[in-house]
């Protein structure tokens, strides 16, 4: 069976900035995914003072999911939820994506904290799952 | 003649212009954008301050330029594009668009910006597209001020930008007058 | 020092700089100094007009470039964007349009690159007084 994946980015005030599943999708998980990631912003809270790094390696478990985080220095968190470990990986996915999110506050259009609507932002995350993960 | 304009431009901008950090200078040009976008909430407003921004910079830009190349009159507008291109634009933005698409009577041309630093970061939203925003306007205003110094009217106008969609950024410039300042008041 | 004294005229001949730099000259009053400047800027238009060649070429002339007195000579440099730098100068100075264009390079650069400064305004920076100062003493 393929892999599943849910990502979300987190706005400093708890608000997604953007959503995104890769692999098969799993309908009945929908809202579950988001729940679980929300569930995971306390634990990551607690975890970002236990280490030095923005990689928080996995974070929290809910049945058979594993919640990887990574928080910015600017605390804007990026969760993955997923069912197989690979920590390199995700770390790679991580670190690009970071990068993806500054080239997006870069844009003088893009108010910090707000939804991230721009079409290429997304093509270039699905890419960086399809490099990483899938 | 050409070519001698571009090697003008170069000196120039390698060993007598001050540079800035060019994000320092996108981010304040960006910002400007986006804070004149929310204090005027009307596009086409927004392009018209742009272009007076421009044309505030372009009136003072005109005499820098001057002072430091030491140029001749030029002789017709064609002269005066390769001016613009290869030491305007070389000297300010480090960049020299090509000259192009000149109309019949060689009054008007266009500037194709193949890399215009303003745009650097910049992605539009949708609205600003539809609601016909021209991001980097300022050089229009900058191109008409710095030419009506020296006696030239033009009117200056984008076209084409790529941060809209398009597939290069161009300027529209036509020669609307010329003007004869040296009359002296009373004469005629 | 063989450089008198300085005149600035804009392009729609206004007085916009005047200093003294010997006391060898005779001092103008301001009102004196804005005539001198309106009646050079309108002989320059009109010389540069009169130019046999300027017609079959269809071009222009440059204007008055200096005048020449027993005691002393005057120099002006006009820019594409028709400001006069003017100076006055000892009979032995031939040639002062190089240091005329640094004029102009000071001009742009401490006058019209202050923000506060008005195009076609009389000149009021102190940065802009001693750099010319410094250009008058060195050459």
């Amino acid at each position: 069976m393929s892999p599943t994946f849910y990502f979300a980015i987190v706005g400093t005030n708890d608000s997604p900035l953007y959503e995104a599943e890769f692999g098969v999708r799993r309908d009945e998980n929908k809202h579950l995914n988001q729940f679980i990631a929300h569930a995971a912003l306390d634990l990551v809270d607690d975890a970002q003072f236990m280490s030095n790094s923005c990689y928080l390696k996995t974070v929290d478990r809910y049945n058979e999911w594993n919640v990887s985080a990574y928080v910015t220095p600017s605390n804007v968190r990026l969760m993955l939820l997923h069912e197989n470990k690979a920590e390199d990986s995700i770390k790679g996915f991580f670190t690009d994506c970071h990068e993806l999110y500054l080239k997006t506050l870069l844009n003088p259009f893009y108010e910090p904290n707000a939804p991230i609507q721009a079409q290429a932002f997304d093509t270039k995350v699905q890419a960086l799952a399809r490099k990483y993960l899938l | 003649m050409a070519k001698q304009y571009r090697s003008i431009g170069e000196e120039v901008w390698k060993n007598k212009v001050e540079k800035v950090n060019a994000e320092l200078f996108i981010f304040t040009y960006g910002s400007l954008v986006v804070q004149l976008i929310k204090d005027y909430e009307d596009y086409h407003s927004v392009n018209k301050q742009l272009d007076k921004l421009g044309y505030n910079i372009g009136v003072r830009l005109i005499d820098d330029i001057l002072s430091r190349t030491n140029l001749e009159k030029c002789k017709d507008m064609r002269e005066t594009a390769e001016v613009i291109s290869k030491i305007g634009f070389r000297m300010f933005l480090n960049i020299a668009p090509s000259v192009s698409a000149w109309s019949a009577d060689s009054k008007e041309f266009s500037l194709i910006l193949d890399d215009n630093p303003l745009n650097d970061f910049c992605e539009l939203p949708p609205r600003a597209v539809q609601g016909g925003l021209w991001y980097s306007n300022v050089l229009c205003g900058v191109v008409r001020g710095a030419l009506e110094m020296v006696g030239l009217l033009v009117k200056v106008e984008f076209v084409r930008d790529v941060v809209r969609g398009d597939e290069v950024s161009e300027i529209r410039v036509r020669l609307e007058k010329v003007l004869d300042e040296e009359v002296p008041v009373g004469d005629d | 020092m063989a450089i008198h004294s300085v005149f600035i005229i804009n392009k729609a001949g206004g007085l916009i700089y005047n200093r003294d730099y010997s006391t060898n000259i005779a001092k103008l009053s301001s009102n004196e100094a804005l005539i001198l400047a309106g009646t050079f800027h309108g002989i320059h238009a009109l010389a540069s007009r009169i130019s046999p060649v300027s017609r079959s070429e269809g071009g222009k002339d440059t204007g008055i470039q200096t005048i020449d007195t027993a005691n002393f000579r005057i120099h002006c440099y006009q820019t594409a964007t028709g400001i006069k730098f003017i100076a006055v100068t000892d009979p032995s100075y031939m040639q002062l349009s190089d240091v005329l264009a640094r004029m102009y390079g000071l001009y742009s650069d401490y006058a019209l690159k202050n923000p506060f400064h008005n195009l076609e305004m009389p000149v009021r920076s102190e940065l802009f007084d001693t750099k010319l100062q410094q250009l008058i003493q060195s050459s």
